[in-house]
């Protein structure tokens, strides 16, 4: 059976997608809202800010709707399951807890800059991930789902789910890879929320094909005393285009924003994110650093919220790029919206430029080669980032899919 | 206890320059704009052709060109609601202060025009609505072949130098109130500085709205010659009326090889005033070109001076200052467009708000592929002094070459507690204390002004700071 998506997508092919799966009716209930917002809302038209940098004209509209969804694999630390802590892929969850899911699954808006994309994954995933840990659980060990497309050419928009309740504690890392060649969508979105004082590390590690075109989207609400680190790094796809908000809507709140993007070839990446300070107290800081091979192309465009009336807020927005190619270019944009008069602190900065041929030249008198010795200078500018990947499993992971496109530590440059 | 600066003690409690003449003026167009409107102000000056059908040609650029959807809010603005040209009872630009009519005089007297000029001013041109009605220049400038004289008298003059350069630095159709300045532009100066002539002391204008509903749409162009410096400066204000007036310069400047322009602005039109303005500047081999902007007045302000760096090891700076209080919006920053290899700019924007008051930073930096070694600095700094004040800051970047050097930093904050404790512990009241913070806050850009616009401006953000409680 095949589905055809965006312009080719109705409501009946949505109904469709229920009939396939079984589905109760709360949820066809639920595709079928989300159907009609996606189609109430517009795709972005370029005139709009953040989709200025990133032409849509030739995303795969008509790629055909991944049905057959290959098995989600998940990692769940022993002993987790008897805390109650879930981890298992949505369609699953829908069947095993769905009182769970139906209470949170699509109860929210994303982006503003992705509504479209937002609805369109609420109505028409065909996969995705349900974490839930309860009330009180510290769950030690990393989580890790990993999600593998067994084609290029299809459309794929699933949705990721992750509810960590109040003073709980939990480390996720998702992976998605898929194959190179064809043009394919895939339109993941994930919706993450910590509650009161809940500690949550959440990681994802994005290596599709070369063909492939990302249009995510990402919602991380952070709540009372809360502290949330979130990383992307983005390794693959031909285009990514992500949308991603941090609401900081619980007093106290503690949001850390990191990001790597690691982009060679014909690559394009363009970031949008929001760190809204809605709430007294709360502290939001964002670090995102590219490097950028060949012709590769990173555009950040970041918004600091301020809003009006809150007090003690932190923030910072920073986005520093290293240019590695003549061809290569970047467009960071960290915007400040400050409406209120009692913060902390906040500030953003933004570089771009190539490695500093003094310091080439020294690492090359320390017996490096030039390759070698960009390398390292490579990793060393990202440690900026990794240095604060408290999990080893996903700093391990991390470092080994950048590794693709930076090359091996070789043993010469750890000797050096 | 007196306050550091003695400039500071004598301030008005209100808008100082808000009175305006009774006298009615002569030539008065009904409000609106059509091409009829243009074509009349274009015969009226009698100009030559060319510039007849530019004018044209740029009305419907202006028609045809949406408003502008970023940026501040322009709703308040009705195009056929403004009068596009008035000027008092004098004909043409008189040669000595004395030949300026009475109540212009007086308007100007007010001001301190011709004090200032005979203290230390190499020239000064002054504007009243739309046309030029003062202009002298040092004789000893005018032998060495500066020009600085209205721009009208410039097209009639100097055809040939005019022709040459006007409108090749901003086009007609650069964007709508570009090219509604285009086609109904009136006065601004025009300097030219010959080859390796240094102007050693700063030209002046001034320029003041006086009528109701008014639009000033002069046009102002600076052609510095190879390896000549000049520093051009401008100060702006307008008597305070319950309707909105429209400011829409252009300003043009060429810096050619090897010279140097320093052009600033203290601007403080009164806050019923939109000022919308198009600067901008190319710079050619080592040249260098500064604007200093500073935005104390208008309800609206967007203006983002530019500058081109063309030439090898050409310098580009934008000095930016913007003080928004209650109703006030100021959308102010810089753009610095690298094309050629080696050059280097520095943006540095102080910017305070206060009451209601918002003030946006927008800038641009782009670098274009090939413009290897270029380097640039960003740094922008706000002050938010009141629960309702905002400020934003929009560092526009586009690099598209490897071998540079960009980097932007901002920071914001408020007046902190402990500085105000500290002040008023030695005795300052927490107005004076504020007042001093902001001082200090924006020196690094008041010390870069002629002296008699360092007190200006000092006194200016004084008047804003009237009853500023931090």
């Amino acid at each position: 059976m095949t589905v055809q998506t965006a312009s080719i997508l109705d409501a009946d092919a949505i109904g469709r997608i229920s009939d396939r799966f079984d589905e109760p009716d709360w949820l066809r209930a639920h595709r079928a809202a989300w159907w009609k917002r996606a189609d109430a809302t517009p795709p972005p038209t370029g005139q709009e800010e953040e989709w200025r940098r990133t032409s849509l004209a030739d995303l795969p509209r008509g790629a055909v709707l991944l049905m057959d969804v290959p098995e989600l694999e998940t990692h769940l630390p022993s002993g987790a399951a008897e805390h109650g802590v879930i981890l298992t892929d949505l369609r699953t969850a829908v069947r095993d807890h769905p009182k769970l899911v139906e209470r949170g699954l699509g109860q929210v808006d994303g982006p503003a800059s992705h509504a479209h994309f937002w609805a369109l994954a609420q109505a028409a995933w065909t996969g995705g991930l349900f974490c839930y840990v309860p009330r009180g659980v510290s769950v030690d060990g990393t989580l890790v789902a990993r999600q593998t497309l067994p084609r290029a050419d299809v459309a794929f928009h699933p949705v990721t789910l992750v509810v960590a309740e109040e003073d709980s504690s939990v480390t996720l890392l998702t992976e998605v890879v898929s194959p190179d060649g064809a043009a394919g969508w895939y339109g993941g979105i994930a919706d993450v929320r910590a509650g009161a004082s809940a500690r949550v590390r959440y990681a994802d590690l994005q290596q599709l094909g070369d063909g492939a075109w990302r249009i995510g989207a990402e919602r991380v609400v952070v709540g009372q005393d809360a502290v949330v680190t979130t990383l992307n790094a983005e390794v693959g796809s031909r285009i990514t285009k992500l949308g991603l908000d941090v609401l900081m809507t619980g007093k106290g709140g503690t949001s850390k924003v990191l990001g790597i993007l690691a982009a060679g070839d014909d690559q394009q990446i363009d970031i949008n994110t929001v760190q809204d300070l809605a709430a007294d107290h709360t502290t939001s800081d964002l670090l995102y650093l590219s490097a950028l091979y060949d012709r590769a192309h990173a555009s950040f465009y970041g918004i600091t919220n301020v809003r009006h009336g809150t007090k003690q807020t932190s923030s910072y927005q920073e986005c520093r790029n290293l240019l590695l190619s003549p061809q290569a270019g970047a467009e960071p944009i960290p915007v400040l919206e400050i409406a209120a008069n009692d913060i902390l602190r906040c500030g953003h900065g933004a570089t771009a430029g190539a490695i500093d041929p003094t310091t080439l030249f020294y690492a090359q008198t320390r017996g490096l080669d030039a390759d070698a010795a960009e390398r390292m200078i490579v990793r060393g500018f990202f440690e900026q980032v990794v240095s604060q990947i408290v999990d080893e499993t996903i700093r391990e992971r991390v470092l080994a899919a950048l590794a693709r496109r930076i090359g091996a530590e070789s043993s010469d440059e750890v000797a050096a | 206890m007196a306050l550091p600066n003695p400039a500071l003690s004598q301030i008005p409690d209100s808008y100082k320059f808000g009175w305006h003449d009774a006298e009615q003026p002569r030539t008065t167009f009904e409000k609106g704009i059509s091409a009829e409107v243009v074509a009349e102000i274009s015969r009226i000056k009698d100009e030559p052709k060319w510039m007849t059908d530019l004018r044209l040609k740029a009305y419907r650029h202006f028609e045809a060109r949406p408003m502008p959807k970023w940026g501040a809010d322009l709703s308040g603005i009705d195009f056929q609601d403004i009068y596009y040209y008035v000027t008092g009872n004098s004909s043409g630009a008189a040669q000595s202060w004395d030949d300026v009519p009475d109540y212009i005089r007086r308007t100007y007297d007010k001001l301190g025009i011709p004090e200032a000029e005979k203290k230390y001013l190499a020239g000064v041109g002054g504007q009243y609505d739309s046309e030029v009605i003062y202009h002298n220049i040092r004789e000893d400038l005018e032998k060495q072949g500066v020009i600085f004289m209205g721009t009208d008298q410039a097209l009639k003059e100097h055809p040939d130098l005019f022709r040459e350069y006007f409108g090749t630095v901003i086009p007609a159709n650069d964007n709508k109130l570009a090219a509604l300045n285009t086609a109904v532009w009136s006065g601004g100066s025009f300097i030219y500085v010959p080859k390796d002539v240094h102007v050693e002391l700063p030209l002046q204008a001034y320029f003041r709205i006086n009528t109701e509903n008014m639009g000033q749409f002069e046009r102002t162009l600076i052609i510095a010659d190879e390896g000549s410096s000049v520093h051009y400066v401008e100060g702006c204000t307008a008597p305070t009326y319950s309707t909105a007036s429209l400011h829409s310069a252009v300003v043009e400047i060429i810096v050619k090889k090897g010279a140097r322009v320093r052009y600033t602005t203290i601007q403080n039109w009164s806050s019923n005033v939109y000022n919308l303005v198009t600067k901008r500047a190319v710079a050619h081999e080592d040249a260098v070109m500064e604007w200093v902007d500073g935005n104390l007045g208008s309800k609206v302000t967007m203006k983002y001076p530019s500058i081109y760096l063309l030439g090898e090891r050409a310098h580009g700076e934008v000095l930016s200052i913007a003080f928004a209080g209650d109703g006030q919006h100021q959308d102010a920053g810089g753009k610095i467009i690298h094309a050629a290899p080696n050059t280097t700019s520095l943006i540095t924007s102080k910017s305070i708000s206060k009451g209601t008051g918002r003030t946006s930073y927008r800038g641009l930096i782009k670098v274009y592929p090939g413009c290897e070694r270029s380097k640039s600095t960003v740094r922008c700094d706000a002050l938010i002094l009141d629960d309702d004040a905002r400020s934003d800051t929009y560092p526009y970047m586009e690099i598209d070459e490897e071998n540079v050097t960009i980097g932007h930093e901002a920071t914001v904050s408020k007046v902190g507690s402990e500085q105000l404790f500290y002040l008023m512990s030695r005795g300052l009241s927490e107005a004076e204390a504020s007042a001093m913070i902001v001082n200090g806050f924006i020196e690094p850009i008041v010390k870069e002004l002629p002296m008699e616009y360092a007190v200006e401006m000092n006194r200016l953000i004084q008047l804003q700071m009237e009853g500023a409680v931090g």
